[in-house]
């Protein structure tokens, strides 16, 4: 069992480098099939061309395409990006702090969509039938389709323009560094109130919605009817039994949810001015700034493999019957 | 009574009610194409110098306005597949395609007409604009009633004859207002009636955005950009999808293991960034926007066609018709198209539903077609620097968006429960 475990694991982790490795190999391809040279936006029309030439080798665009490819490549599995165009700074150290705010905003905004989306779950389950579970089911449905960035400019003209209680972007205060150490951290809570809700309240109505409507499908099977004939409590049975059964299939979902959050919430981000990966991948794409590019991209296909992987340990966990799933 | 309502009811209404209101519009429209039509066989004017798109759009517009009445009363199948009961998200759908189809109806004006920015800029909602109009003096020698009509007809971004204003004052000039500056006009020069000049005015029905422009008119408009790619991308995907799956399950093997990685692939990586870099790449016009976003969306529908077609692949009549001799083309049309046609149909829905989404987020980004047409992912985008000014700007475009998202999740999953009645 043991061996299958890792064998099974093994398998997996291989395929998501060959996917990712894959995806890699697409974006340079399409960045190099592209018309349009790089160097230019980063030239005078007035340079020599002898200057411009030797931008040009600077960037390694001099080369055909399979050496440019090959290097590329090698360098890769060396931890090597590049250095960006735009930043003249190595890919990595202009990610970092970008990514750091990432990860940190989005498993906070992670861990409030899970835990808000079951405990509403619960609530409603716990009223089923009555008034309340109905409205909430249609206010999640209502708010699964409303776009990000119509929720974020609401919350925006509600509570930055007419209530005036919340700033409207950035993540400090001008006067942030005059502060001290609680202050400081009030004001970041301050600037990440409203970003959060924008990026949590889709993903609260995504797994209230589907944690739910499992509770009422497990809840009507036959072991559930038999174990209230055997006279459990209620309590006993959802704990035990209808709980993990209905979160099962929840779990891939989260894995989903949380790699795409980890590659960068663009339009949160966008809305609000934050210095996230999202609102860098889609500058670097626009500035043409591509060692900077593949790397966000290789990040994000990073995170998505790594969080799938990690729901899959997950469900091994809970259920070892997935694992033969996973091994066929 | 309520109850009672079909869904071809409310169609006609619509219909109806687009046809009172522009009565005058579309009788100008009917004579035009008469004598457009005259004009054919007697030969004295050049078509192709006066025949362009808008033209054409709003001639077709009059044209389904009355055939599409007339092809619902007298089809029977037609009336029996529109007699369900209506329902909100229909209604609104039904709402949504008439803004599509008979836009230049709807709203008589261009979506970007802009004139005197000092006086119409950022009005908000039901605001009235009083003008005066100059008197025609450019066009005296082609007196030709059918270039006359098309003036009237067909909407121009700008009219150097219309002055917006703030107030008048008659002395021996004419001397009006805008926005505290003052100007002199001639009073030979406009139109008037009894020596005394025609002040009418224009309502800006939802307000106007920053250049003056009307938000009734660019959200109508937008309707187009957002069905036009919409449709366009879930065209491109579910041929995709279908291909690709006809030949993962044809072929097996080694295709079926590469399609299926690949649709692996693309699902685990968020495709915005994917689109964002083909378009800032390739370029954003229309046709290629319409390609990338079919392009992202075609894996699930892959996923839901293979698994039918596997079910299709050991039927007696599939492997018959396989036999005989038929083309795989002619396989996949005749004989798996109809049967998968209906569990597809709910999943192109909700495709449709994510492009449009999908579309005006991009227009939100600045990297749609929102620069070049009314887009409402861009009308909201130029509203977000207004906000503390101007809730319309993002309040109405934003408002349509998402009632045009509800309601066609709604209907998918309508009909999805129509179709597969245990699912609650």
């Amino acid at each position: 069992m043991k061996k299958d475990f890792y064998w099974a694991i093994l398998k997996r982790v291989a395929s998501s480098i060959l996917v990712l490795l894959l995806l890699v190999t697409f974006i340079f391809l399409l960045i190099r099939l592209a018309p349009g040279n790089p160097t230019q936006k980063y030239l005078s029309p007035q340079l020599s061309p002898q200057l411009a030439e030797s931008v040009t080798r600077s960037f390694g665009l001099d080369k055909s395409i399979y050496v440019q490819y090959s290097s590329f490549v090698l360098n890769l599995f060396s931890g090597d990006f590049g250095i960006s165009y735009n930043y003249r700074q190595p890919v990595f150290t202009v990610i970092k702090d970008y990514f750091l705010f990432t990860l940190i905003f989005s498993s906070i905004s992670f861990i409030i969509q899970l835990l808000l989306g079951y405990l509403l779950a619960k609530y409603s389950f716990r009223k089923h039938g009555k008034s309340i579970d109905k409205y909430l089911s249609k206010l999640s449905i209502i708010l699964f389709s409303v776009p990000t960035f119509v929720i974020g400019l609401i919350l925006v003209y509600i509570f930055s323009v007419k209530l005036d209680v919340l700033p409207t972007s950035g993540i400090k205060s001008i006067y942030h560094d005059d502060l001290d150490s609680i202050k400081k951290l009030t004001d970041f809570f301050i600037h990440l109130v409203l970003p959060m809700i924008t990026l949590s309240l889709a993903g609260i109505a995504v797994f209230y919605k589907y944690l739910r409507d499992n509770f009422d499908s497990v809840k009507s099977s036959s072991y559930i009817l038999n174990l209230r004939a055997n006279g459990f409590t209620e309590k006993e049975i959802f704990k035990k039994h209808l709980l993990p059964n209905s979160i099962q299939p929840l779990i891939s979902i989260a894995g989903i949810e949380f790699g795409i959050l980890l590659g960068g919430a663009l339009l949160t981000e966008v809305i609000f001015s934050l210095p996230g990966m999202g609102r860098l991948t889609v500058t670097a794409i626009l500035n043409r700034d591509f060692p900077l590019v593949i790397a966000c991209t290789f990040i994000a296909g990073l995170m998505m493999v790594l969080s799938n992987l990690a729901a899959d340990l997950i469900k091994i966990k809970m259920d070892k019957r997935y694992l033969k799933e996973l091994i066929n | 009574m309520l109850n009672k309502i079909k869904i071809w009811h409310f169609i006609l209404f619509v219909l109806l009610t687009i046809a009172v209101i522009r009565y005058t519009h579309l009788f100008n429209l009917l004579s035009l194409l008469l004598s457009l039509i005259q004009s054919l066989f007697v030969g004295n004017i050049n078509l192709s110098a006066v025949i362009d798109i808008s033209l054409i759009d709003n001639i077709i517009s009059l044209l389904l306005i009355i055939s599409l009445p007339i092809t619902i009363l007298r089809s029977g199948k037609i009336k029996k597949l529109l007699s369900r009961r209506l329902k909100i998200a229909d209604s609104l759908l039904i709402l949504l395609l008439a803004c599509f189809i008979f836009a230049p109806v709807i709203t008589l004006q261009h979506p970007d007409f802009q004139k005197n920015i000092s006086v119409t800029k950022i009005l908000p909602p039901f605001s009235l604009v009083d003008y005066i109009e100059l008197k025609n003096r450019s066009n005296k020698n082609d007196d030709n009633d059918v270039k006359k009509l098309i003036n009237k007809v067909v909407p121009v971004s700008y009219n150097e004859n219309i002055i917006f204003i703030d107030s008048l004052k008659v002395d021996s000039s004419i001397i009006y207002y805008q926005s505290g500056f003052q100007f002199n006009v001639d009073k030979n020069s406009l139109v008037s009636i009894n020596n005394k000049p025609v002040i009418e005015s224009k309502l800006f029905l939802l307000g106007s955005d920053e250049f003056g422009r009307d938000v009734f008119t660019r959200i109508v408009y937008g309707s187009r950009i957002s069905l036009l790619v919409g449709f366009g991308a879930v065209l491109v995907s579910f041929i995709l999808g279908l291909t690709f799956a006809f030949i993962a399950v044809e072929q097996g093997g080694f295709a079926n293991l590469f399609l299926s990685r690949l649709t692996d692939l693309f699902l685990s990586f968020p495709a915005i960034f994917l689109v964002i870099l083909i378009i800032a790449l390739f370029g954003n016009s229309i046709i290629s926007i319409i390609i990338v976003l079919g392009f992202s969306g075609w894996m699930s529908l892959f996923k839901v066609t293979k698994s039918e077609m596997l079910s299709i692949k050991n039927k007696e009549y599939y492997l018959s018709a396989k036999l005989i001799g038929l083309k795989n083309i002619k396989l996949l049309i005749r004989e798996i198209l109809p049967v998968i046609i209906v569990p597809v149909t709910v999943n192109l829905i909700f495709q449709l539903s994510n492009v449009i989404l999908a579309e005006s987020a991009l227009s939100y980004l600045g990297i749609g077609t929102g620069t070049e047409y009314p887009s409402w992912g861009s009308m909201i985008e130029a509203g977000q620097q207004y906000i503390t000014q101007s809730w319309w700007l993002i309040f109405f475009p934003g408002f349509t968006l998402i009632i045009s998202l509800l309601s066609i999740n709604e209907i998918g999953r309508e009909i999805n429960k129509f179709l597969n009645p245990t699912i609650n």
